[in-house]
């Protein structure tokens, strides 16, 4: 709205600090990363003196982090995996099918995500504890593998999604079970890619899960790790952690760079009746 | 015929009425069951019939009312906070074409950042050792370190700076979405008339994009009262100095895995459910009234 060339420079100057605002951090941490232990505690202004890889080569030493990305890929596979095909499957019973009660279905889908999670933190460990679940991927998949706000998103999408296809596919005597795997799962790419990268993200970020529910090393996962090893050894193993802390994040940025518009649209949309 | 016509669409349905049975209701009488029993995980056998005793402890209990204080402390600067960076960013992504997309990429970063990541990067930047303490005190504007976590009153501002830093991205990508769909010929007709910005601002922009506060504040107020890997990763169970940093989470995560009390973790959890619901529904009255 605003063509004045001055106000122009004025926002873009805004934007910029702001960047550089939410950047600088990141900015500090890979410095940090390349930094030796007594230089981050002593110099934390200061870029690295020689650039040190000692960090990267001594996590690698202290833990398996092999491992861990192994399980972390494993288990937010898993859960990204069955989301996207159960939140799809829900979603086309209650758009797609002429299955009675479809509305009721939704609003009762809609209106759990209005229960605040801490409820289910004491009785779902117990249930997990009785159920021999504790320290198993299961207990982190499980209840993870379905969401209200996943369907929610694939149902706005799967309205878009036009209705002679599916009339077409009827008349050729093509069964439901065709119907979903055969043309609304493909042109639903786009919506999955989006609820994937969203899933993807929030198991690879899951801290409270593995925190109730792993026990063993090595059954960790990244979030639980981090934290694990920042709080061992406090001071200790600083240049390790800072390696560490990169490792992690920085892999989910760069993803991120290239896939922003999946998750923009995750976000966007919502909120607008 | 009914049914086999649909059996489809009733197997596609199953996974969210299982989910719904098992991880929703079924947990949800259980916790409602275990608030009136003392259980101890460790001697399950012990368990027995308290009636109200959880929660007239818990009630009773000045460390919950503590721990809301605290929270609501925290989410009444983070709110504002997060609320006005991110209205002025989206306002700001609202006015250009070039490069807009990359500075919209650029702010939603922290969000996408994982809790554990981002606290570690923040602890180190406003340590009293840190990069930000440091330059404060070469620009004589400090005069000694400062401990934050050691301090009554400033963990929970702190956390609220870090948390604005954190999550405004997902609610200036939400104004964006609301803005992008007002009307055009609305500000036009403001020009003509010769309003402001600001004038365009409160009285179409705002108005417009109500829906989407509306439903920021309510996600805000979710997960706000629920905070706990904040304050778990930076101060003990016992919510760090003078408990200043203990949220209901934490004070649940402490009652039902540090003291293994159950059933009375499970009525911390019911009575914060119940707490949460009355705040959003009374928000949501609030800002919708007049609608």
């Amino acid at each position: 709205m605003i063509k004045n060339q001055k106000q122009q420079w004025l926002i873009y100057g805004g934007l910029i600090a702001a960047s550089i605002m939410v950047l600088y951090p990141f900015f500090f941490m890979i410095m940090n990363s390349f930094k030796t232990g007594s230089e981050i505690m002593h110099a934390p202004n200061a870029m690295p003196e020689e650039w040190s890889l000692r960090g990267y080569i001594e996590v690698f030493k202290a833990i398996d982090l092999f491992r861990i990305f192994g399980n972390t890929i494993f288990v937010a596979s898993a859960i990204t995996f069955l989301n996207c095909l159960l939140s799809s499957m829900v979603a086309f019973a209650i758009v797609k099918t002429s299955m009675p009660g479809r509305e009721f279905w939704l609003k009762m889908i809609l209106s759990s995500m209005m229960i605040p999670g801490i409820l289910f933190t004491i009785p779902v460990y117990m249930m997990m504890y009785d159920w021999g679940w504790i320290n198993t991927f299961r207990a982190l998949i499980i209840p993870g593998s379905i969401s209200a706000y996943n369907i929610f998103l694939l149902v706005q999408f799967m309205k878009q999604i036009d209705n002679a296809y599916l009339e077409a596919a009827r008349i050729d005597g093509a069964g439901e079970f065709r119907i979903f795997f055969k043309i609304v799962l493909p042109m639903l790419r786009p919506a999955l890619a989006t609820v994937g990268i969203l899933t993807f993200m929030n198991a690879w970020n899951d801290f409270m899960g593995p925190l109730l529910y792993i026990r063993d090393d090595s059954m960790l996962t990244l979030q639980l790790a981090l934290f694990k090893f920042q709080t061992n050894v406090p001071g200790g193993n600083l240049e390790q952690l800072w390696a560490m802390t990169t490792m992690i994040a920085v892999p989910v940025v760069f993803v991120f760079f290239f896939m922003q518009k999946n998750f923009i649209k995750a976000f966007t949309g919502v909120g607008v009746k | 015929m009914k049914f086999k016509e649909h059996w489809v669409a009733y197997l596609f349905l199953s996974p969210w009425v299982l989910f719904f049975l098992v991880f929703l209701i079924y947990p949800f009488f259980l916790s409602f069951q275990n608030s009136f029993l003392d259980i101890n995980v460790l001697n399950p056998e012990n368990t027995r019939f308290v009636g109200l005793g959880n929660w007239i402890t818990v009630v009773s209990d000045g460390k919950f009312w503590l721990s809301l204080f605290n929270v609501l402390f925290n989410q009444v600067i983070f709110i504002t906070l997060s609320f006005v960076v991110a209205l002025l960013a989206a306002l700001m992504l609202n006015e250009i074409e070039f490069m807009a997309s990359l500075f919209r990429t650029i702010l939603f970063v922290p969000v996408i950042t994982s809790i554990t990541v981002a606290m570690i990067i923040f602890d180190f930047l406003v340590s009293p050792v840190g990069p930000i303490q440091e330059n404060l005190l070469g620009i004589g504007m400090l005069d000694a370190p400062v401990f934050w976590k050691f301090e009554q009153w400033l963990p929970m501002p702190m956390i609220a700076l870090f948390s604005a830093w954190k999550w405004f991205g997902v609610q200036m990508i939400i104004f964006l979405g609301g803005i992008a769909s007002i009307n055009k010929s609305l500000y036009e007709a403001a020009d003509l008339d010769g309003a402001s910005w600001w004038r365009k601002v409160t009285k179409i922009t705002l108005p417009m994009i109500k829906p989407q506060i509306v439903f920021v504040l309510t996600i805000n107020i979710i997960n706000g009262l629920q905070m706990f890997v904040e304050v778990f990763m930076n101060f003990d169970l016992q919510g760090g100095p003078y408990s200043s940093a203990l949220t209901p989470v934490l004070h649940l995560y402490q009652t039902g895995f540090e003291q293994m009390k159950m059933g009375e973790a499970s009525t911390i959890g019911l009575l914060l459910a119940v707490i949460i619901f009355v705040l959003t529904t009374l928000q949501m009255k609030i800002t919708t009234k007049g609608d």
